[in-house]
């Protein structure tokens, strides 16, 4: 019977202010004597009975009351929004004071909002509290698993690296960072242009909730090396790893190709590399064959790089957006400026290990 | 054509109902709200005060017309032999310079109950961003009008809408047939009854949460008993209303079940949905299978969590929402074809 309740929903929706009626009210109004308290209780107990998320819960504040709800919770860097059609729509703008809210009850100030100036209805109000208690159990059992990025979390995030900081005082800047429940952290180095600066990433957990902030670095694009996985104690060493990799990043450009973002959990070998390469060490033939190459034309870097990384020769070129024929014209200019081939795959590699050592001398 | 029995559903038919997949969580805490209203099993006596609850309520013309977007009117045309009028409503774009597609709409209600105008409004919202009319046929209901009488209203309205493409300002090559539930069933058996007379070349059918098979004899039916909405117990209400003794047995027309339908070869493309958690799952599944089986064109969406009719009874939740978009999608790719 798909689409007669829907009808229903749709008549009933359509009330003297506009507002969209919650489907206990809708129901109550067939049956005056139904009490949409009762029914409240029973969406949200039944919703945490299942399991739901905290999208699901702030859904139904907002179905249920007919206004846009949120959930905000600074210390988890958490930011839910769901209008009364059910859709997630994020906004950049705070909550309004004046909005009818309620206090999740957790440190931290996770808080539940009605983008309503009020005054709240009987159900309004009723709905307020049984989703903020039903938030209170999922945010009880869920880590903070969110990547530090504002401003402020530099120096929290010096202290969790710091392998010299006092246990209080690491333990209190996970908390600014939101990442004091967090099953693993990493630490990330990011490029600047004063020198290296820290963040911390959560990792995400299992069973866990969409949160805003997907597993990058940053989100301003700047360089990053991303470290090892540790718990709180264990930041300084997956500092170091985040560091390393860091010197494996390029910029991305003609005269410098390659990733913006480097795992140091996927560099394996390449890492005895970063000891013995970079700006004081004797360049060797390879890499002044290489320089010599770039000198020769501004495609030259690219197009190697792209050999050495793309599965064939017609993925490279694909990835270039060149022609096949013109690709290979370009590879066989290449080979003669550099002096090897590098089509075959003892080749390739030793092209790949001259481009990283390229960039190790240009990342100290 | 054929009446004889079509393979049944399957291995594991017979075997003892299994552990129900859960419901969705969003779908869960809504069916906690509505059980009352909705309980899973209707009994025959209960069908009078069912046609009298809120099932009988109807959108007025006014709110079909989507600020004048479509001009609305009811039309009586020709029945089956013998048989009474049946009364269309028909929502034409407003203004429309060409003719337009069209949706030819099958209500639900289990056989039993619903009218012309219950999930029209839905269709009307799609059709207007696709520039599409939508038709929908007021049949007559089980159990005081037994097989073949709904399936043959549904036919005749069809066949006078091919026929009066031109007054109505459709294409008679862009007709999509579409139903939920019984509507659903009632869709498939109107593309069989089209393809075995020779009637009007449906442009494809659009089947939600389809009602097919009257041997309600499903792992799904077995599992879902007395769960979620429109559970075994309703559903052979539903099909005992429209077949009497014969439900179940040998010599069931697939015009009435088209699960019956031994040959699901030349028909049109299909959209098929359903809910994991609903009687109508593995008959769904089954449906499509074997209209891909036969060479065929379908796309099938199984929701996980999801009971009966529930894009349509909780449309805000997360599950129902992707389930709609899936709708419109389809229908938008297989008008744009």
């Amino acid at each position: 019977m798909p689409g007669q309740a829907a009808w229903l929903a749709s008549a009933l929706l359509e009330e003297d202010d506009g507002r969209v009626k919650d489907l206990e009210v809708r129901l109550a109004a067939l049956d005056p004597d139904a009490s949409a308290a009762v029914r409240v209780i029973a969406y949200f107990d039944k919703l945490t009975e299942s399991g739901a998320g905290l999208e699901a819960i702030v859904r139904g504040a907002a179905v249920l009351t007919g206004y846009p709800a949120r959930l905000a919770d600074e210390e988890r860097r958490l930011s839910v929004r769901v209008e009364p059609d059910g859709a997630h729509r994020r906004l950049a703008s705070a909550p309004d004071p004046s909005w009818l809210r309620a206090d999740v009850g957790l440190a931290g100030g996770a808080t539940l909002w009605l983008e309503s100036a009020g005054p709240a209805g009987p159900v309004d109000a009723m709905v307020l509290e049984r989703a903020a208690a039903a938030a209170r159990v999922v945010l009880a059992r869920t880590p903070g698993r969110v990547p530090a990025s504002g401003r402020g979390d530099k120096a929290a995030a010096e202290v969790l690296i710091d392998g010299g900081s006092d246990p209080g005082d690491r333990r209190h800047a996970a908390r600014v960072l939101g990442v004091s429940r967090a099953l693993a952290l990493r630490a990330v180095a990011l490029a600047t242009p004063g020198g290296i600066e820290p963040a911390i990433l959560a990792e995400p957990a299992a069973g866990a909730y969409p949160a805003p902030g997907a597993y990058q670095a940053s989100g301003d694009n700047r360089r990053s090396g991303i470290g090892t996985a540790a718990d709180l104690d264990g930041l300084p060493t997956s500092w170091a790893a985040a560091r390393t990799a860091l010197r494996f990043t390029a910029a991305g450009t003609s005269d410098d190709p390659g990733p913006r973002s480097v795992r140091y959990d996927e560099l394996g070998g390449l890492v005895l590399l970063a000891g013995s390469g970079g700006p004081g060490t004797p360049v060797i033939p390879d890499e002044a064959a290489l320089d010599r190459a770039a000198a020769a034309a501004p495609w030259i870097l690219v197009t190697l790089y792209a050999v050495a990384t793309s599965v064939s020769l017609r993925a490279a070129a694909a990835g270039l957006r060149v022609h096949h024929s013109t690709l290979q014209e370009r590879v066989e200019q290449a080979e003669r400026l550099l002096g090897w081939p590098v089509r075959d795959p003892q080749g390739r590699h030793r092209l790949y290990l001259a481009l990283v050592l390229r960039r190790l001398r240009r990342n100290p | 054509m054929t009446t004889t029995s079509a393979p049944g559903p399957g291995p594991g038919s017979s075997a003892v109902a299994a552990v129900p997949p859960p419901f969705d969580p969003e779908l869960a805490a809504a069916l906690t709200v509505m059980a009352e209203y909705v309980p899973p099993a209707y009994t025959a006596d209960l069908i009078p005060a069912l046609r009298q609850g809120y099932l009988a309520a109807a959108p007025p013309d006014e709110a079909l017309s989507r600020n004048g977007a479509f001009e609305v009117s009811e039309r009586l045309v020709p029945g089956p032999d013998g048989a009474p009028d049946v009364s269309l409503t028909s929502c034409l774009p407003a203004g429309a310079t060409a003719p337009t597609a069209a949706i030819y709409h099958i209500h639900g209600g289990g056989m039993i109950m619903g009218n012309n105008r219950l999930g029209t409004p839905e269709l009307l919202e799609w059709a207007q961003e696709l520039g599409a009319a939508v038709i929908s046929v007021e049949y007559r209901l089980a159990p005081e009008t037994p097989h073949p009488g709904p399936v043959e209203d549904c036919y005749a309205g069809l066949a006078w809408v091919a026929g009066h493409a031109e007054e109505l300002g459709i294409d008679q090559d862009r007709i999509v047939v579409a139903g939920g539930s019984a509507g659903g069933g009632l869709a498939a058996a109107v593309a069989l009854l089209a393809r075995d007379r020779g009637g009007p070349a449906l442009h494809a059918q659009m089947l939600m949460c389809p009602m097919l098979d009257d041997r309600n004899d499903t792992p799904s039916a077995r599992q879902m008993a007395g769960l979620g909405i429109w559970d075994r117990t309703s559903n052979e209400t539903g099909w005992t209303a429209l077949l009497g003794a014969a439900r179940g047995g040998p010599g069931v027309s697939p015009y009435a079940a088209p699960a019956r339908a031994t040959d699901l070869s030349g028909l049109p493309p299909a959209f098929i949905d359903v809910g994991s958690a609903e009687t109508f799952r593995d008959e769904a599944v089954t449906y499509a299978s074997r209209i891909w089986q036969a060479g065929g064109i379908a796309e099938l969406h199984v929701w996980p969590g999801g009971f009966h009719g529930f894009a349509g009874l909780v449309p805000q939740a997360a599950v129902s929402r992707d389930a709609i978009a899936a709708q419109r999608s389809w229908l938008r790719r297989i008008l744009a074809a």
